[in-house]
């Protein structure tokens, strides 16, 4: 049974379909400066939201998804050349055989798998947004996706069989109904299954499931979940071509590197919960008074950039983030937070004092006014954008 | 009819299962496969004049796993 294939596809087909991957993916990134074109709700914030799911995708879900949905793929892709090549009873395909018009199977399984997730991202943030997320709301959720994401990374680490839990197990009936449809063996298979793994998501693309869901935003999740599933699939491609056999010798030996990348990304997940929390708990107001703050204000124009007073406090909202990022305000006396964007378009807009429960989406230039109620001296009051990515604290003297 | 369980030590995630379960497809005289990620283990319902207990090991053994009769 070791029927020589003449029409294979070669290595140059497989090269220049992944270049048309990458190449999707760099325009993703190149496009990203000129993000005020895309009136997302969180601007160019939104961008980094996708830049990170596609990071995250390539790096990390690409082998992750593999490791669960390789199998699949791998046997529908065997039915496929058995179709085409082996007739009769044939159960052993390897080598050669399995190399034979494989990549346009391929293909049609990540292009309907990146369609289902895109749709899968739609519902998701349509879901979300009628859960209304309330700053806090968002914050218990990233919190929770957080402590998903390390808990994966300590599944993957065996740390505690414990852990095993947080990788969710499909209905019997599910898997078994993948199963039987992947023997299938018309063109449809292919297309059929990639659609079908919105079923079996791998913890990674649970994770990233969960952060769509947390957008609050059909448009967001959708574009979301395309970043993340559009990263996943060079990687899924290029490895489910080289057959199942090195997808697992790959597969064992990556999952460590998966495993950290995960930590971490979980990690600082959960530190943006804290923030958005406004606890003094998070990373970055732990470490605040360790890192010098730049105490002076940044130029702002001129016309939008009220006179501080006695009673009254200036924050720059800047692309990058908050400054000064430590504001000095008299205790027991109200003052006015004056916010001041100047072509501000990253998710520092979307401004949030958890402990005042205030959140306000704020213009790409001009000026806010916030009343805050006279504090106690040596209180502090936490202010973070609503991605808990930048944040930053008022003390009261 | 008989249904044996195995415990299957190196199972690393819930594609694992799915792995075992195929073996449905594979062996003969298997009614069903049930394997679990979360307990590690893996319960099949066989019909032992058709299928030993020797056989099962040797199959999952061919995917890549241990499986320990209980």
């Amino acid at each position: 049974m070791t029927s020589k294939q003449k029409n294979t596809i070669g290595p140059v087909v497989i090269v220049v379909l992944g270049v048309v991957f990458i190449a999707i993916a760099f325009a993703l990134i190149i496009f990203q400066p000129n993000a005020q074109s895309l009136n997302f709700n969180a601007g160019s914030g939104a961008w980094s939201q996708f830049l990170v799911a596609f990071v995250t995708g390539i790096t990390t879900g690409g082998l992750s998804c593999l490791a669960v949905q390789g199998g699949l793929l791998a046997s529908s892709l065997a039915s496929q050349i058995e179709q085409d090549y082996v007739t009769g009873s044939a159960r052993h395909k390897k080598g050669q055989a399995a190399r034979s018009n494989s990549a346009y199977p391929i293909l049609l399984f990540l292009l309907s798998k990146l369609a289902a997730y895109t749709l899968l991202g739609a519902l998701l943030g349509w879901l979300g947004s009628y859960l209304t997320l309330s700053p806090m709301t968002r914050a218990m959720l990233m919190i929770l996706v957080g402590v998903f994401m390390i808990g994966n990374a300590l599944r993957i680490f065996n740390a505690h069989p414990i852990f095993r839990y947080f990788s969710i197990e499909p209905p019997k009936f599910i898997t078994r109904y993948i199963r039987r449809t992947a023997k299938g063996t018309d063109t449809f298979t292919p297309l059929f299954l990639g659609a079908l793994t919105v079923f079996i998501p791998c913890g990674v693309t649970q994770a990233m499931m969960a952060t769509a869901l947390g957008t609050g935003s059909a448009t967001m999740g959708a574009a979301l979940m395309f970043a993340f599933v559009l990263g996943t699939s060079p990687v899924f491609f290029i490895i489910a071509y080289l057959t199942t056999e090195l997808g697992a010798r790959l597969e064992k030996f990556f999952m460590r590197f998966v495993a950290v990348v995960l930590l971490i990304l979980g990690f600082v997940t959960l530190d943006g919960g804290l923030n958005v929390l406004g606890s003094p708990l998070s990373f970055q107001n732990l470490t605040r008074s360790l890192i010098p703050s730049n105490s002076t204000p940044a130029p702002v124009a001129e016309s939008t950039q009220p006179a501080a007073d006695a009673g009254s406090i200036v924050l720059n909202v800047n692309n990058d983030g908050y400054f000064p990022r430590t504001l000095n305000a008299p205790a027991d006396t109200a003052v006015t937070l004056n916010l001041v964007t100047n072509q501000t378009y990253s998710c520092a807009r979307d401004f949030v004092i958890p402990a005042l429960n205030y959140y306000e989406l704020l213009p790409d230039s001009g000026t806010v006014q916030v009343g805050i109620p006279a504090q106690k001296a040596g209180s502090q009051l936490f202010f973070t954008c609503s991605m808990g990515m930048y944040t930053g604290v008022i003390v009261f003297q | 009819m008989i249904k044996k369980t195995f415990k299957i030590p190196d199972m690393t995630c819930s594609a694992c299962a799915m792995k075992l379960e195929s073996l449905e497809d594979v062996l003969d005289g298997v009614k069903e496969i049930n394997a679990s990620y979360h307990r590690l283990e893996m319960t099949i319902e066989y019909d032992d004049s058709r299928l030993t207990e020797e056989q099962i090991i040797a199959a999952v053994r061919k995917k890549g796993y241990t499986a320990i009769g209980a």
